[in-house]
């Protein structure tokens, strides 16, 4: 194994929490309900994310990726934003979708491999506040579309914030440098957030850029930028939120470098082990694990006690169980439903090709038609 | 799941083979290449410690350092047109893009060097690139992960497209294409990767670049097909009450036009099967052919076996999208049964 661990992100990044669960300086103005609301989602993340890797290793899942020590970051950020704004994700995000209630079966229903219309008929579900998009799989894409969004808003002086989830890997695709380039040329109310968690499937981060930080990469697009520790969830949502303000208020998109560290798999079809050796680098951030850390911080000011972590867990595991039990009852899609949604016609091409596949699946010679005229029996 | 192939071509004698799958035949090729030819240097993102997510590239980092396996940052385009560069400069290089599907981030300079510095010179400087590539549905993987969309570049001048069926023809089409002096865009059907094994041999050889092989000979009907489909082909041939000739066109582009006719001409029925979709996926181009030069000998029209006009599906309906021997079947019986 070659050892690509040596070289270490700088420190020095933003920080309220420290990995003790002790707070530096005031105390962030959230109450009680909203601190208990951090910290369910980041307990349903991780029950929906290891009840998910068990449907994958029986077969019921096809491919799951979990965001596990990483939670603090999309949740942080999406927390920052108000009803209707937008997020633009990945499959890293769980906690942003899960802060704002984003029907947990369709999350499950979607890693199960269901057509997304099939989900959407067969699953009553109520709408987020906030907007999500589709979660795109061709990384970086996401971002400049997420920038464009948000240029539209500008241009019609809504009040709408778009934010942004990149992978550090993924800052290196044309895509991410397009959206940069014109957030910094355009100012629109975007916020591109880095979730850094050190690699991209085996390319650890220092592969990705010469820059000592993924922040500094915004210096030169003009785009204000920081940098925080990503497993602080106080830290994270305090600067989402004052990129949030100023995008809101007119004055611009804001990149922020998120720092934190991928401790599992990339997802279920990798196994890490065979090219990282970062035992003592993971070590270390499991003790600055973001739920550990938040959990002491509340139970040290007297929000959490042992009777409310059972009832959060307890009310998690029967949201879990009721989504999973939801998804399985989601069907296999009609094989014709491949022919939906591709443009809003059915061209004659549609048309054929759909009674061929139609004939086939009843048994019968689908390639009959010799005058495009109908099929012979 | 294991298959077995057919022992390679009887004209190739050789003394020592190993029973290698698909995969494990790009491996050993790339590793030959490397050793015979310094120039050959491999680029991608997850190539190095990992091996490649397919591992097609595993331990070559170890045995040829770093900058023979060259870990890029992820960007498809950055890796192509940094390709293009170092082959200017004289190197060979084999880039690797992880998928089909996320070749189109590298459209730019596929476009506008890659296939064009040949051309632009007037021939004074060669772009011997092997892009190699998984391609190919079935395997239950995210969008963009079961891509056969080779029409893009099939349509594309300044490029070869090969594509093998066995890990024989692995290893003798991608020697070949690494020591081509034109660039070569080497699709492997990932859906085979590891879909059984044959007799390779272990020494160095190359197989041509611009022929079909003869998989099955027949008189009735004529199948054209490659990489993952030739298995449905052959399968279906073997269940039809017809008697089946099966071509494996292997090089898609440029197309070995003369066996094409040949087989059709003789057998006065042809039928393609290819996953692509069908709206302009190669097998338009092959019926155009057949219908140009061997109209005379038909005895039924072209029937095409092929994926549906639609961005692939999700995993639940993916079989459906996908031809399979049955859809070749019934291609071959509808000809079969057809009168003028
Ligand atoms: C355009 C494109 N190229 C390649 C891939 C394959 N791929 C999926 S995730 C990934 C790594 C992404 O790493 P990073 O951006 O750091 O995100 P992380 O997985 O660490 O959250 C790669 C190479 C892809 N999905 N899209
Ligand atoms: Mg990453």
């Amino acid at each position: 194994m070659v050892e690509w661990t040596e070289r270490r992100p700088p420190e020095g990044e933003y920080r309220m929490l420290d990995a003790d669960g002790q707070l530096d300086g005031d105390p962030p103005e959230l109450d009680d309900d909203e601190l208990l609301a951090m910290y369910r989602t980041m307990v349903a993340t991780r029950t929906l994310e290891d009840k998910m890797l068990n449907m994958q290793r029986s077969g019921e899942a096809s491919l799951v990726a979990r965001s596990r020590g990483e939670e603090a970051t999309p949740l942080g950020c999406a927390a920052a934003l108000a009803p209707d704004d937008w997020i633009f994700y990945t499959y890293r995000q769980n906690p942003a979708l899960l802060y704002w209630e984003y029907p947990m079966a369709e999350i499950v229903a979607g890693d199960m491999g269901a057509e997304p219309q099939t989900v959407a008929e067969h699953l009553d579900t109520d709408e987020p506040d906030v907007n999500f998009s589709p979660d795109y799989t061709p990384v970086g894409v996401n971002t400049t579309n997420a920038v464009g969004m948000a240029m539209a808003d500008k241009f019609n002086d809504n009040e709408t914030v778009t934010m942004v989830f990149v992978g550090d890997g993924s800052t290196s695709e044309g895509s991410f440098h397009d959206a940069m380039n014109f957030a910094g040329v355009f100012e629109p109310p975007v916020v591109i957030v880095c979730q850094n968690n050190q690699w991209a499937i085996s390319e650890p981060s220092h592969r990705q850029t010469g820059a000592e930080t993924f922040a500094k990469k915004a210096e030169a697009y003009g785009v204000p930028h920081e940098r925080v520790d990503g497993n602080d969830v106080f830290a994270v949502r305090e600067t989402a939120e004052e990129a949030v303000e100023r995008a809101r208020n007119g004055d611009g998109p804001t990149f922020i470098e998120c720092v934190t560290y991928r401790m599992e798999e990339h997802n279920t079809s990798d196994n890490p082990d065979v090219y990282r050796d970062d035992s003592e680098q993971r070590d270390e951030w499991e003790e600055k694990d973001p739920l550990a850390r938040y959990e002491t911080y509340l139970r040290e000011e007297d929000v959490l006690d042992d009777d409310l972590a059972d009832d959060v867990q307890a009310d998690v595991d029967e949201q879990v169980s009721e989504a999973v039990a939801a998804a399985r009852e989601v069907p296999d899609s009609e094989p014709e439903r491949m022919f939906d949604y591709q443009i809003h016609d059915t061209p004659w091409n549609h048309a054929h090709q759909r009674a061929e596949l139609e004939r086939e699946q009843n048994g019968e010679n689908p390639f009959t038609d010799f005058t495009g005229e109908g099929f012979d029996e | 799941m294991s298959e077995t192939y057919p022992a390679p071509a009887s004209d190739h004698d050789a003394d020592e083979t190993d029973e290698i799958d698909l995969v494990t035949a790009v491996n050993q090729t790339l590793d030959q290449e490397m050793a015979r030819n310094d120039s050959v240097r491999l680029m991608g993102y997850d190539i190095g410690p990992i091996g490649g997510v397919y591992r097609a590239t595993e331990g070559l980092l170890e045995e040829y350092g770093n900058e023979r396996v060259i870990d890029t940052p992820l960007s498809e385009n950055g890796i192509i047109g940094t390709a293009v560069g170092m082959a200017m400069a004289g190197e060979r290089v084999v880039p690797e893009i992880q998928f089909m599907g996320f070749s189109y981030p590298a459209f730019g300079q596929i476009m506008y060097a890659l296939v064009k510095m040949y051309d632009r010179t007037g021939g004074d400087i060669e772009v011997p690139l092997t892009v190699r590539m998984a391609y190919g549905g079935g395997v239950k993987a995210l969008e963009y992960h079961q891509e056969s969309t080779e029409a893009y570049y099939l349509h594309t001048p300044g490029i070869r497209v090969v594509c093998p069926s066995t890990p024989y023809q692995a290893k003798g089409l991608l020697t070949a294409s690494i020591r081509h002096d034109d660039p070569v865009l080497f699709m492997e059907p990932k859906k085979i990767y590891r879909g059984g094994s044959q007799p390779v041999p272990t020494e160095e050889y190359t197989l041509p670049l611009d022929a079909a092989r003869l998989v099955r000979e027949g008189e009735d009907v004529t199948v054209l097909t490659w990489g993952a489909m030739v298995r449905h082909a052959v399968a279906a041939s073997e269940t039809v009450d017809a008697d089946v000739e099966v071509v494996d066109i292997r090089s898609l582009s440029p197309l070995d036009v003369e066996t094409i006719l040949e087989s059709v001409k003789k057998t006065g029925r042809c039928v393609v099967v290819h996953e692509a979709r069908r709206t302009l996926g190669l097998g338009a181009e092959l019926s155009a052919l057949v219908n140009e030069y061997a109209l005379d000998r038909l005895k039924a029209p072209v029937k095409r076996a092929t994926g549906y006009d639609v961005h692939f599906p999700s995993h639940d309906i993916e079989d459906d999208y996908l031809p399979d021997e049955e859809r070749a079947q019934y291609a071959i019986e509808a000809v079969m049964n057809y009168e003028f």
